[in-house]
């Protein structure tokens, strides 16, 4: 393994390392633009040359494969030099309309302006026109003014999305990032171009003009989309609330993660967080009275759906019961649902899987069929226990009535269909309706439990692997909704079983403790890229 | 469209590269030697028949000179003004060309018959001044040849 | 009359079929290779006649060939660069109109000792009827047996195949011309690897100039010695002079290397067209340093050329008299490279079009004085900093016209005209 210097630091590495990965492990910023590790290698912009002992070129660290006893430096004077040299040249053509360029803050002609560049323009000429404010899709804006024709977006259209929808046409200072005549860049994965892009020429339309981005929080978290798992970021409005019609949540940003998702996620998923600061977002609990939903506080919400399941216990005992859970809530969340249905109330007809008329399927990169982020976990918490079987319940249309459901974030007659809902739903003398957003299911409820979104609670998702990923809150639960295991908690005290969880990291102690699969872990080892479930043994017959 | 006696011609190109994809300028070439220009429907046969992206053809069409997506003249003329050009005159020469025919860089004649490019060295440079004709050369050019050219190609009748 | 290496039998007529050219001892050397010697020992061979890179960088030829590993499991390309672009330069033209054979020749013998079977010529897209002249050329050899399987009953193995550009001088770059006979845009390549381990469709691929390939027919025909007497030491050989601009007699010269600049201007070219007075001369296209009319006493050849602060490049020797505009001249090259720039690196695409406008406003005597300082600021920025040398070739011609004609550019700035008489109007 070969040893290099980089500004006297010294460091071994992997045969085939390149400068550029080196001096990132050293904590030593080479500026870059056309490199990107998720990318083949394009050594054109020429930002990150560095000065090697015995070279007489400056060389691209991108390219430079590390030797033993290398010796290199990137502070030199040439070096300083060069770089500053090669951002005159990429600024000269800029149109500097930072004031109105949704990039301003997080662009890397700005940031290396800032550390490399820092000359007064000696630019005369007149700066070429070129399109501007070009819609190339429908997520994404190409401004070619702006553009510093680094080629990640080719290469990623190229190599990852494999969609070919982009290219540089023309040659020289002619040449241009352009689409084929007549095409648009519309492919499931076409917001990361703007994620890859350095500079403000590929903008995201979702985003656009919506907030400055010195004003987001950033919370690291777990996209909901699907089974996959991807991790995000999100990233969420909290100055200035006249902003962006007021939505709290702006973007998702996708965060590596070498072993799910790397530097990528899917349209899908990153446009899908609407529903989070939706006007349909379940706010407060609501009872039925008449055909409208009337809402009242937490404390009698509470006491009402306690007050139903005792009654139905009662009436028909537990088997009476139907509880059905969602692959779309935390290992938390389910854990205290198994917890206060299953064990402390003794209600074994416990389940999650509604089957799904509408037939989804995988991509071929990404996206799962399984649009759940936690239906490993839900199969991990809920059903080590064996079988109820819901939907012979559903399929059967039996007649048999039952005393309540409970409901948790499942769209039964969007899932179902209108009328096989209903008559499923019909079954049932009581239904209780938990969940964050209103639906015409929740609107068939008896009972309606406001339950905070994934982007509002700290807790895990399994994903189709079984790894377990911790997701953060990046903004309150909205209004009096609340994270769907202190709901049950709610319930549960109410019940007479105090649990006294302080946090979703409490839960998880236990959960880890009683549910085999979940062994061992614990939020420190699961950390910031996950870890998967232990190996367990198969259970003998 | 490709026609059948073209894709023949593809087809043999085809055959001198162990990769496909080599074949595409020699047969972007051929096609706008037969077709005069390449259309974006050719284009698009093109990367069909190479099982390229569409877009990888049109950064090679827009990236080389000589393949133009659109139609130049029956004539279409190119007059090198390059150094050794330039030192003997490339741009009087350039200028008589244009004046004759009432055209500019990058013009067609109404009639269809000219066009007009300023061209970088065509390798002429020992007889300069110089300019191709499509693909015929002409050489130690003078205000008074350059007439003569004109005129013998307005009237191809009476060659 | 010095003794010739290439033009030695085309002198007043030209060789146009194997019959004719073989009357003249054509192909004896290809015999000579592939019956009695091995590959290494032609490497040898050319190694000791001190051939160097006639494209233009003059990168010793026989070294090249030996970075080609032996043993290759993937197969290995010969490419000929025929992509003749560098303004001021058409020599290789002269080989394959005069002699095609001389060059299908010395493919083989080159092919043969890198121990490649694959060949591809690659030519400039504008050069129609040399590709014509080729491909008829092709065809003969492969009847008469010098191309094709079992060539000459030795067992060796070649095909030719010719390739046509589509106008793009970057091409000439080598990596760059691998890139468009793959099929792509002419966009140089990283290095390493170097085309030698990985060229050609990943494989080792060797690149040659035209006149390099040709040059190694007469080395195998008398030897590296001889070769390497014809000229200077470490620069073997004639080569191929093409004098254009205000000369008497422009034309190719094949002359000794190291003969004096003055006398291939004078005693070959004829002497100054009009008699007018000598100002300047490109020695080796358009992209290298310029020489002044005191400096005309130098060698040509690789070191000497680059002694003074020039380069010997593609032999493309410019004349350029006192009536010429410096500025203009230096303007059109900037046009030129600007145009043929591929983009790809940042310094060249930015560059290349910064200075052509910069110039464009001192030509037209709209600058300030100080931005002829900015000019060569620019231009040293651009020098040391890409992939591939077109930065440099730009950079270069920019510093040195600026440097040593600096009075006619402030002139332009000041006066809005040209220091030359008569005055050009502007």
């Amino acid at each position: 393994m070969p040893t290099v210097t980089i500004n006297q630091k010294s460091l071994t590495v992997p045969e085939g390392t390149t400068i550029i990965q080196a001096a990132e492990q050293l904590n030593i910023e080479i500026p870059r633009y056309c490199y990107h590790p998720g990318l083949s290698i394009a050594g054109s912009c020429r930002m990150c040359l560095v000065e090697i002992e015995k070279m007489p070129k400056l060389q691209p660290a991108c390219n430079t494969r590390v030797t033993d006893g290398m010796v290199v430096t990137t502070q030199s004077p040439k070096v300083k030099e060069a770089v500053s040299g090669v951002l005159e040249f990429l600024l000269i053509n800029h149109p500097l309309d930072c004031p109105v360029c949704d990039q301003a803050g997080e662009c890397y002609l700005q940031e290396y302006y800032m550390k490399f560049g820092l000359h007064d323009s000696r630019m005369n000429e007149n700066k070429i026109k070129r399109h501007k404010a070009e819609v190339i899709g429908p997520h994404v804006i190409l401004d070619t003014e702006r553009c510093v024709l680094c080629s990640r977006c080719v290469r990623f259209v190229r190599e990852v999305s494999r969609s070919h929808e982009i290219g540089i046409f023309n040659r020289g200072g002619q040449s241009e990032i352009r689409l084929l005549p007549d095409q648009v860049l519309d492919n499931n994965y076409s917001g990361n171009v703007v994620d890859i892009c350095p500079v403000g020429a590929l903008t995201d339309r979702d985003f656009r003009f919506q907030c400055r981005v010195w004003y987001l929080s950033k919370a690291d978290s777990v996209c909901n989309g699907c089974s996959r798992g991807c991790n995000i970021t999100v990233e969420a409005n909290r100055q200035r609330a006249h902003h962006g019609e007021g939505r709290r949540v702006m973007r998702l940003k996708p965060r590596f993660n070498k072993e799910v998702n790397r530097w990528w996620i899917c349209d899908i998923g990153r446009y899908g967080y609407k529903f989070i600061d939706d006007p349909s977002r379940l706010i407060q609990p609501l009872e039925k009275q008449g055909d409208e939903l009337e809402p009242l506080d937490w404390s009698t919400a509470a006491e009402r759906a306690v007050g139903r399941i005792r009654e139905a216990k009662q009436r028909g005992g537990a088997g009476s019961i139907v509880i059905v859970a969602s692959p779309q809530l935390t290992n938390e969340d389910l854990f205290v649902t198994r917890k206060f249905f299953g064990v402390d109330l003794g209600i074994d007809q416990i389940d999650f899987r509604i089957p799904d008329k509408n037939t989804l399927s995988d991509d071929d990169f990404l996206l799962r069929a399984d649009r759940n982020p936690n239906t490993r976990g839900a199969e991990a918490i809920l059903l080590d226990g064996g079988g109820f079987d819901l939907q012979r319940i559903i399929e059967s249309a039996s007649t048999q009535s039952f005393g309540l459901l409970y409901l948790c974030e499942q769209d039964l007659v969007k899932k179902l269909g209108s009328e096989p809902a209903r008559r499923f739903l019909g079954q049932f003398d009581y239904v209780i309706y938990q969940g964050s957003n209103e639906n015409e299911t929740s609107g068939l409820a008896n009972l309606v439990l406001p339950a905070a979104t994934y982007a509002e609670v700290n807790g895990t998702f399994t994903n189709f692997e079984g790894r377990v990923q911790r997701i953060h809150a990046g903004i309150e639960p909205l209004g009096d909704s609340l994270p769907a295991w202190r709901v049950i908690c709610k319930l549960a005290q109410t019940a007479g079983f105090d649990y006294g969880y302080e946090s979703a990291a409490e839960v998880f102690v236990e959960l880890a403790q009683t549910v085999t699969e979940f062994e061992g872990l614990s939020y420190e080892k699961i950390g910031s890229e996950g870890m998967k479930l232990p190996e367990t043994q198969p259970v003998p017959a | 469209m490709i026609s059948d006696r073209l894709l023949a011609e593809f087809d043999s190109i085809v055959r001198n590269y162990p990769v496909r994809r080599s074949a595409l300028i020699p047969i972007l070439l051929t096609t706008q030697e037969h077709l005069g220009y390449l259309s974006d429907e050719s284009i698009a046969a093109i990367a069909r028949y190479l099982n390229l992206p569409a877009i990888d053809v049109y950064e090679v069409v827009t990236f080389y000179s000589m393949l133009r997506r659109h139609p130049v003249g029956k004539h279409h003329i190119q007059v090198c003004t390059n150094i050794s050009c330039l030192l003997l005159g490339g741009e009087e020469i350039f200028e008589r060309v244009s004046k004759r025919l009432g055209i500019k860089e990058g013009e067609t004649t109404s009639d269809g018959q000219f066009s007009l490019a300023e061209v970088e060295c065509l390798g002429a440079c020992c007889n300069a001044p110089a300019m191709q004709v499509n693909y015929t050369y002409y050489n130690d050019l003078t205000a008074e040849k350059v007439d003569q050219i004109l005129q013998a190609l307005q009237k191809p009748e009476e060659r | 009359m010095p003794e010739l290496a290439l033009l030695t039998h085309v002198q007043h007529r030209n060789l146009m079929t194997v019959e004719e050219y073989r009357q003249t001892g054509g192909y004896e050397a290809l015999r000579k290779v592939l019956l009695e010697m091995k590959p290494d020992q032609v490497i040898e061979e050319v190694k000791k006649s001190g051939l160097r890179g006639r494209g233009g960088a003059g990168f010793p030829t026989g070294m090249k060939w030996s970075f080609i590993p032996k043993n290759s499991e993937k197969p290995k390309y010969m490419v000929v660069n025929s992509d003749e672009s560098e303004p001021g330069t058409c020599k290789d033209r002269v080989i394959i109109e005069k002699t095609p054979f001389l060059l299908l020749e010395g493919i083989a013998i080159s092919s043969y000792a890198v121990g490649s079977s694959t060949c591809y010529l690659y030519i400039r897209g504008e050069y129609y009827d040399q590709a014509m002249i080729l491909k008829q050329a092709i065809e003969d050899a492969y009847r008469h047996g010098f191309l094709g399987k079992n060539i000459l009953g030795s067992g060796y193995n070649l095909d030719v195949y010719l390739h046509r550009g589509a106008g793009a001088y970057i091409c000439g770059e080598e990596t760059g011309l691998l890139e468009s006979l793959e099929g792509k845009k002419g966009w140089p390549r990283l290095k390493p690897p170097f085309p030698a381990i990985s060229g050609l469709y990943g494989c080792p691929t060797c690149v040659n100039n035209v006149e390099t390939l040709a040059a190694v027919v007469s080395i195998i025909q008398n030897g590296g010695d001889w070769y390497a007497a014809l000229g200077t030491p470490k620069n073997g050989g004639t080569r191929l002079f093409c004098v254009s601009g205000h000369v008497k007699k422009p034309g190719t010269y094949e002359l000794p290397m190291g003969i004096p600049l003055r006398s291939i201007i004078y005693d070959y070219a004829g002497g100054m067209k009009d008699d007018r007075k000598l100002k300047a001369v490109i020695p080796g296209g358009s992209s290298v340093p310029i020489l002044t009319a005191d400096e005309i006493d130098v060698k040509m050849d690789f070191d000497s050329v680059a002694a003074i602060g020039s380069l010997l490049g593609s032999g493309g020797v410019v004349v350029i008299n006192e009536d010429t505009c410096m500025v203009k001249a230096l303007l059109r090259i900037a046009r030129f490279y600007a145009h043929e720039s591929c983009g790809q690196c940042t310094p060249c695409r930015e560059g290349t079009t910064w200075l052509k406008k910069t110039l464009q406003r001192v030509y037209e005597g709209d600058a300030r004085q100080a931005e002829l300082d900015q000019v060569l600021s620019i231009a040293f920025n651009m020098m040391g900093t890409t992939i591939c040398p077109l930065a440099d070739a730009a950079a270069m011609p920019v510093r040195s016209y600026i440097q040593k004609f600096r009075h006619e550019f402030e002139y332009h700035v000041q006066h809005k005209c040209c220091d030359v008489k008569p005055a050009v109007r502007i």
